[in-house]
């Protein structure tokens, strides 16, 4: 082994491999990442030379035995006295020392396969994010998940020994679950076509060389043609045809979101750690994080009208850890009732939402812009009048449509300051209230243009850390009166 | 209230780094023209046209943009605040508080040292305005600043 021996071994642990059977998730691994082999092996099957396209797929197969014992074999850790090291690599060997004041935690997350075996990923939550491939920054793909389980309680005994008097019990009741109702229920609003998109990848991918094309009229009338009495039923029930096709349209919407939530919220459940919230969820893939309370930057409710009616929100953080998939924004409960956000709120240290923070509305420029903005489409709207009414009518009733979307949002984007907090609500379809502490606020912007310059009013956009999703921005506000909230956070600053 | 800086104008050298940037940027689009203008109406006379408009526009932006960009242009720097204004048309004005500087860099490119000019680079943990830049300073000026902003450096991060 080429691992670099140091003088004191004891402090640096035994070394450890891998468990064994990581070479069932290696390989499913490995066979992955050549998606571009399968099309060729498709296309050679499809044009007939069935002999080379199995030479092709028993070659890949091999290659992908072979090159996951390689790396199984090259993979070593050690988990000493304040590191753990990690030497992996096959041709570029790479040696990684990552010392547990700067762990930030441990996830532990087992996919379905992993959970029949009774193996675990770890991964350890550095925080440095940014530099090169994440997803390999100190990750142990497979190992028995009481193994996962000693070497988490281990970090966080190293980390918080000299900070915490004890970890609290783990019977305590959670802060937040989620019931299988409440499950299916955040299901129904998380409407998703996300289905077609897959399918679409799919038949351009794949389709092709086998001949399904539903972009091509003729696909469906061969499809149709194929069943003589449905083509003849089919033509004669054209409106109740496309009545049953937005239907099952909307059905498979709903379907999609109810079972990609069920999947990955299923029993839902949020403890308080004492420094942190630990997260637990899934139905296959089960997750465990702990999110650090210290590093969150923001606290984002999210919701929409017909959610709201009903008293339910999202919540969320932006926070400087950061998580798989959905960048630095850690989801806290898929839907609560506001009693719930403040009690989860509670147990960050922060405080509840105010029940009627004192909003300043922004002005209604915002709306008289975006008008200005559409009316170059008038005279579109005026040559189909002359041209082809009826578009006309229809074009003008877009418009419209999007003028009075833009003017319900206006009325619900304010800000308000409550203590040390700057609160911000907008949108009508995509309501969002943002809670930003001051002292979290990077830098501000304050912008304006030509047009906006007319109207008197100027825009503030707040540099926040973490997070991609959410640019945090007060739109059309009163120039003196951004000036004044500008001066007023900064003032605050340390 | 905060103690807003006050504001003061970058060096005028500033605006001959602009106008040397501009004049490449235009000669490279002009160069594209030709070679657009010629391959779409070879034959014809209007070959020349297309490229001889984007020389027009171009000479035109090198001649009005850079005093007009550096006359918006403004910085000031406080015992706590680092403010930058720029532009009318679409204006600007970042102000970044100095202990949420993460770290700096002073970079000057081959046209800054060629007009006596350095560019100060402040990053900060913020996603929006992860940089924020101040160009056209005099480079002592530039290391200067830098040398008082690195006193207010610290991270309160976890």
């Amino acid at each position: 082994m080429s691992a670099p021996t140091s003088p004191d071994e004891g402090a640096v642990g035994p070394p450890e491999r891998l468990h064994p059977l990581f070479l069932i998730k290696g390989l499913r691994r490995s066979l992955r990442s050549l998606g571009g082999a399968y099309a060729l092996i498709a296309y050679l099957a499809v044009s007939g030379r069935w002999s080379t396209a199995v030479i092709a797929a028993v070659a890949i197969l091999l290659l992908g035995v072979g090159g996951t014992i390689l790396y199984w074999s090259r993979f070593q850790f050690r988990v000493g006295q304040d590191e753990i090291r990690i030497d992996s690599g096959v041709v570029n060997r790479r040696h990684r020392s990552i010392p547990f004041d700067r762990i930030q935690d441990v996830d532990i997350v087992q996919g379905p396969l992993a959970r029949v075996l009774g193996l675990a990923e770890v991964k350890f939550e550095t925080g440095g994010g940014g530099e090169g491939p994440r997803s390999e920054e100190g990750v142990l793909h497979a190992i028995t998940l009481e193994r996962a389980e000693a070497i988490r309680r281990l970090v966080r005994g190293r980390r918080v020994s000299a900070l915490e008097p004890a970890r609290t019990a783990e019977e305590r009741p959670p802060i937040y679950a989620m019931s299988a109702g409440r499950v299916l229920l955040a299901g129904t609003f998380n409407f998703s076509l996300a289905v077609f998109a897959a399918l679409i990848g799919f038949t351009q991918t794949v389709g092709q060389p086998l001949g399904i094309d539903p972009f091509q009229e003729s696909f469906w009338r061969d499809l149709v043609a194929a069943s003589a009495p449905l083509e003849q039923f089919a033509l004669t029930h054209r409106l109740a045809g496309i009545a049953a096709g937005i239907a099952l349209l909307l059905l498979l919407g709903l379907a999609t979101g109810i079972v990609r939530t069920l999947l990955r919220d299923y029993g839902f459940r949020l403890d308080g750690t004492g420094t942190g919230l630990r997260r637990r969820r899934g139905l296959l893939t089960k997750t465990d994080v702990t999110l650090p309370v210290k590093r969150a930057q923001a606290a984002i409710v999210a919701s929409g009208p017909v959610r709201a009616t009903f008293g339910w929100s999202e919540l969320f953080l932006q926070s400087l850890a950061q998580e798989e998939r959905s960048r630095g924004n850690h989801e806290l409960a898929p839907l609560a009732q506001p009693a719930e956000v403040d009690a989860i709120l509670e147990e960050m240290g922060w405080l509840p939402i105010p029940p009627a923070p004192r909003w300043t509305r922004v002005s209604p420029a915002y709306v008289w812009s975006f008008v200005l903005a559409l009316s170059p489409f008038l005279l579109v709207v005026v040559v189909q009048a002359v041209t082809v009414w009826p578009m006309a009518v229809i074009f003008s009733l877009g418009l419209f449509a999007l003028v009075a979307l833009r003017a319900l949002a206006w009325r619900r984007i304010a800000y308000a300051l409550d203590g040390e907090r700057l609160l911000m609500r907008s949108g009508w379809w995509r309501r969002r209230l943002v809670i930003l502490p001051k002292s979290r606020i990077q830098s501000i912007d304050y912008t304006e243009n030509f047009v906006t310059r007319r109207f008197g009013t100027a825009t503030l956009q707040f540099g926040v850390a973490g997070g991609s999703a959410a640019t945090h921005l007060i739109p059309a506000i009163p120039s003196a009166a951004a000036r004044a909230l500008r001066d007023d956070l900064l003032g605050s600053a340390p | 209230m905060a103690d807003l800086p006050e504001l003061l104008p970058v060096e005028t050298g500033y605006k001959k780094v602009l106008r040397a940037r501009l004049a490449l940027m235009w000669l490279v689009l002009t160069a594209g023209a030709l070679i657009a203008g010629y391959a779409l109406a070879g034959s014809t006379r209007f070959a020349m046209l297309i490229p001889a408009a984007v020389l027009l526009a171009g000479l035109l932006a090198v001649a009005t943009v850079p005093a007009r960009i550096h006359r918006r242009l403004r910085y000031g720097l406080s015992e706590r605040l680092l403010q930058v204004v720029r532009g009318w048309l679409f204006h600007t004005d970042t102000v970044v508080p100095l202990v949420r500087v993460q770290h700096l860099d002073v970079v000057r490119g081959p046209f800054d040292k060629m007009f006596g000019t350095a560019t100060l680079v402040l990053h900060t943990a913020g996603t929006h305005n992860s940089t924020v830049t101040v160009p056209g300073l005099a480079p002592e000026r530039a290391e200067a600043m830098r040398d008082i902003i690195r006193d207010h450096v610290r991270t309160d991060f976890a």
